[in-house]
């Protein structure tokens, strides 16, 4: 006999308290404040941003390629540890579907800010050239969308249908609604079957697709004979960074959740110490790939790539990139190498600035570069030579960040957190093998 | 009545103060306008007036846009209207002279012109003369024991002689800016002729090389350029990969892997969606 009772008390979703109530507002009025930003936008044309000839690629480009980075956390956590039996997965793996399923609805919409003319969005459909990297980004994005948002149903179906019971007399309204999503799920052999088979087939099949987002997001840059872009090392070096930042999302989120839902039963210092050494893993790897990346160009010392990387460690942009490898990388892979470090606290905290640290670090994959032109820049306006976000900018960079906390907040308001039916499955798999070793 | 009258008056002082500064003001704010005018004609071509405006505003030389100018064809004392033209944003404008029998020149076979602006509310009115006899250069290429030459001829059209001692300039056109051939200037002898030898090893698309003969800024008779067409260059083999860059190249050139695999992985993807959804139906419908 499960225990579905406690299960659904403690994981069926909550109303939001006041201060559930205020964070939804204020993510609301960010929002607000930047379509207001993006509206005075499309009137004016990109005018009111300080992007230029030289870097016509700005905070959106970095803020785009920041979500797709992000969404790549459902295929690294749930994908890959599915695959690989690390059954400590189960209370995370839900947050990592939303978190990712937020970030590339994100990505999406951010690609669209960037462009001049969003009214001609439909021209890269009609007139898309196949041999253009951006052409691959245009059918990537939406095909991962659909993945993510498979990923996050499927499993679903089961506590849908739990839901749909369990708020059958408390909230008739709420229970319709779980009822039409369960699709009429009643838990047959039949169901459980094509459930799971369908599970297993969008595990393994979100991550070539996602591995497919994250080189060709790499491949927009190095197709181009930029320096700091022109790198075979690229398409690796995204899929490392993309591990960080969607492991890091999910480290900050979890502990949020824990903390706001009450979860400490669910999601334990074990899920914590797990998650702790997963982002170590992938912050080494990332170390391993920015070494290759600033390291080889150094040692051979071409011209232009010598003066990139002295800009990026000893000029202009040197405080963000120490910041950026000490703060987003190294910090972590100290803290975390101790156990005390993989508490949920200093997690969070670890989590938080491996995220910062992860936007940022697009932001230099993008600007430094194109303010290094081939040809010197000459003849121009002062201003031309530095790159620095307008405030139209920041104020749409900041409601696209909202818009995807927004997205994680009414998910979570509406779904179980934490799978209510895998939960109670695998609580009865215990008993039984604790009955019988008894 | 005395304190209306002083009033009246006081009013009348002070309505006369004020547009008295406030023309002051209008007459402050205007700049003068500086017109550089040019004579050019192309051997076989077209004729053109070259015209730059430029004002000295707040020590600095501002080009000055947008400016109408007339432009005039001055016989003894008579001004013939022969056409406007505005200045670009640059500050420069190219007034094409469809015929030169369009104008006429004095008894001295001297043509004058003159352009001239108005003014206008920040810039003072401007005019500017110039004056030029009609000239031409007849050139050639002409090959002798196998070494190239251009040979040019500088002749007054009006009086058809040779005009000697003038400097003449032989370049190649190039992509970005003419080549000089031979010695910078070359003075024209007494028949009005120069004679450049050509090097050999000029490169050339299709091997064509087109020369130029200039008589550049005359202040008799202007600037004029010949053109010679010569096949004589070294032909430029085209080594750029750019029609075969992939990554650039039109729809039609996306080479046949790049169709074949993408849309292997994307129709492969797809299908498994595809199957997905259909498995959502499955689920639906199997309650049992």
């Amino acid at each position: 006999m499960k225990n579905y009772d406690i299960l659904l008390n403690d994981l069926a979703p909550q109303k939001f308290g006041k201060k559930g109530v205020i964070w939804t507002i204020s993510l609301i009025v960010l929002i607000i404040l930047g379509i207001i930003a993006y509206i005075d936008q499309i009137i004016k044309g990109q005018v009111v941003t300080n992007m230029n000839d030289y870097a016509l690629w700005g905070v959106y480009i970095s803020n785009f390629v920041f979500f797709v980075a992000t969404s790549f956390v459902s295929t690294i956590t749930v994908a890959v540890l599915r695959l690989t039996n690390n059954s400590w997965r189960t209370p995370i793996v839900r947050i990592a579907e939303i978190i990712s399923v937020a970030a590339i609805i994100m990505a999406g919409l951010t690609i669209t800010i960037d462009m001049g003319r969003p009214d001609r969005l439909l021209n890269l459909f009609i007139y898309g050239r196949m041999q253009s990297p951006i052409t691959w980004d245009v059918i990537i994005i939406p095909t991962y969308v659909v993945v993510s948002l498979l990923l996050l149903y499927f499993p679903l179906l089961p506590d849908f249908g739990l839901l749909n019971k369990y708020y059958k007399e408390k909230q008739p309204k709420l229970s319709k609604w779980y009822e039409k999503l369960s699709l009429n799920w009643t838990g047959s052999d039949a169901q459980k079957t094509i459930q799971l088979k369908s599970i297993h087939i969008i595990a393994i099949l979100i991550i070539p697709v996602g591995f497919m987002l994250q080189t060709i997001d790499a491949w927009l840059f190095s197709t181009l004979f930029r320096v700091g872009w022109d790198s075979t090392n690229l398409g690796a070096y995204f899929i490392s960074g993309a591990s960080v930042a969607g492991v890091g999302a999910l480290v900050c989120a979890v502990y949020v959740l824990q903390k706001v839902y009450k979860l400490e039963n669910y999601i334990t210092d074990f899920h914590f110490d797990k998650l702790g050494k997963f982002l170590v893993l992938t912050c080494l790897i990332y170390l391993y790939f920015n070494l290759n990346e600033y390291l080889i160009p150094q040692l051979t010392s071409k011209k232009e790539a010598t003066t990139h990387i002295n800009v990026l460690m000893t000029g202009e942009f040197a405080p963000l990139f120490w910041f950026v490898i000490i703060g987003g990388l190294i910090i972590p892979i100290i803290v975390l190498l101790f156990k005390k470090g993989r508490k949920p606290l200093p997690m969070f905290l670890i989590g938080l600035l491996v995220v910062i640290g992860s936007w940022w670090k697009r932001y230099l994959i993008v600007t430094p570069t194109l303010l290094h032109p081939f040809l010197p820049i000459q003849g121009v306006p002062e201003e031309w030579r530095h790159y620095f976000p307008s405030i139209h900018e920041w104020l749409i960079t900041i409601a696209t960040l909202a818009m995807a906390l927004l997205i994680i907040t009414l998910l979570v308001r509406y779904l179980p957190i934490i799978p209510i039916q895998r939960t109670a499955d695998e609580q009865e798999e215990l008993k039984i093998n604790k009955s019988t070793k008894s | 009545m005395k304190n209306q009258f002083t009033i009246h008056h006081f009013f009348l002082v002070l309505l006369s103060l004020l547009l008295y500064t406030s023309s002051f003001a209008q007459k402050v704010k205007q700049n003068k306008v500086r017109l550089k005018v040019q004579y050019v004609k192309i051997v076989d071509g077209e004729i053109y007036f070259d015209i730059k405006a430029t004002a000295k505003i707040k020590k600095k030389n501002v080009r000055v846009s947008d400016i109408n100018l007339t432009i005039y064809n001055k016989l003894n004392d008579e001004k013939i209207k022969i056409g406007k033209t505005t200045t670009n944003k640059n500050g420069e404008s190219k007034f094409i002279l469809k015929n030169l029998n369009l104008i006429q020149p004095d008894s001295t076979n001297t043509y004058s012109i003159l352009i001239s602006f108005k003014g206008n509310n920040t810039l003072k009115k401007a005019s500017k003369s110039i004056r030029f006899k009609n000239a031409n250069i007849i050139a050639k290429l002409v090959t002798k024991d196998s070494i190239n030459y251009i040979i040019a001829k500088l002749i007054d059209e009006s009086t058809n002689t040779p005009i000697s001692g003038v400097s003449l300039g032989v370049r190649l056109q190039r992509l970005f800016k003419p080549l000089i051939i031979g010695k910078e200037f070359n003075n024209t002898d007494k028949n009005g002729t120069i004679i450049v030898p050509i090097e050999k090893g000029l490169p050339g698309v299709d091997g064509n090389l087109i020369f130029e003969v200039v008589l550049n800024e005359s202040e008799e008779f202007g600037t004029i350029i010949a053109m010679v067409e010569a096949p004589i260059g070294t032909p430029i083999v085209d080594e750029s990969s750019f029609d075969e860059r992939t990554m650039w190249s039109p729809r039609n050139k996306t080479p046949l892997f790049l169709l074949i695999f993408p849309n292997l992985l994307i129709f492969g993807i797809w299908g498994l969606i595809i199957y997905l959804i259909t498995n959502l139906f499955k689920i639906s419908k199997s309650k049992i």
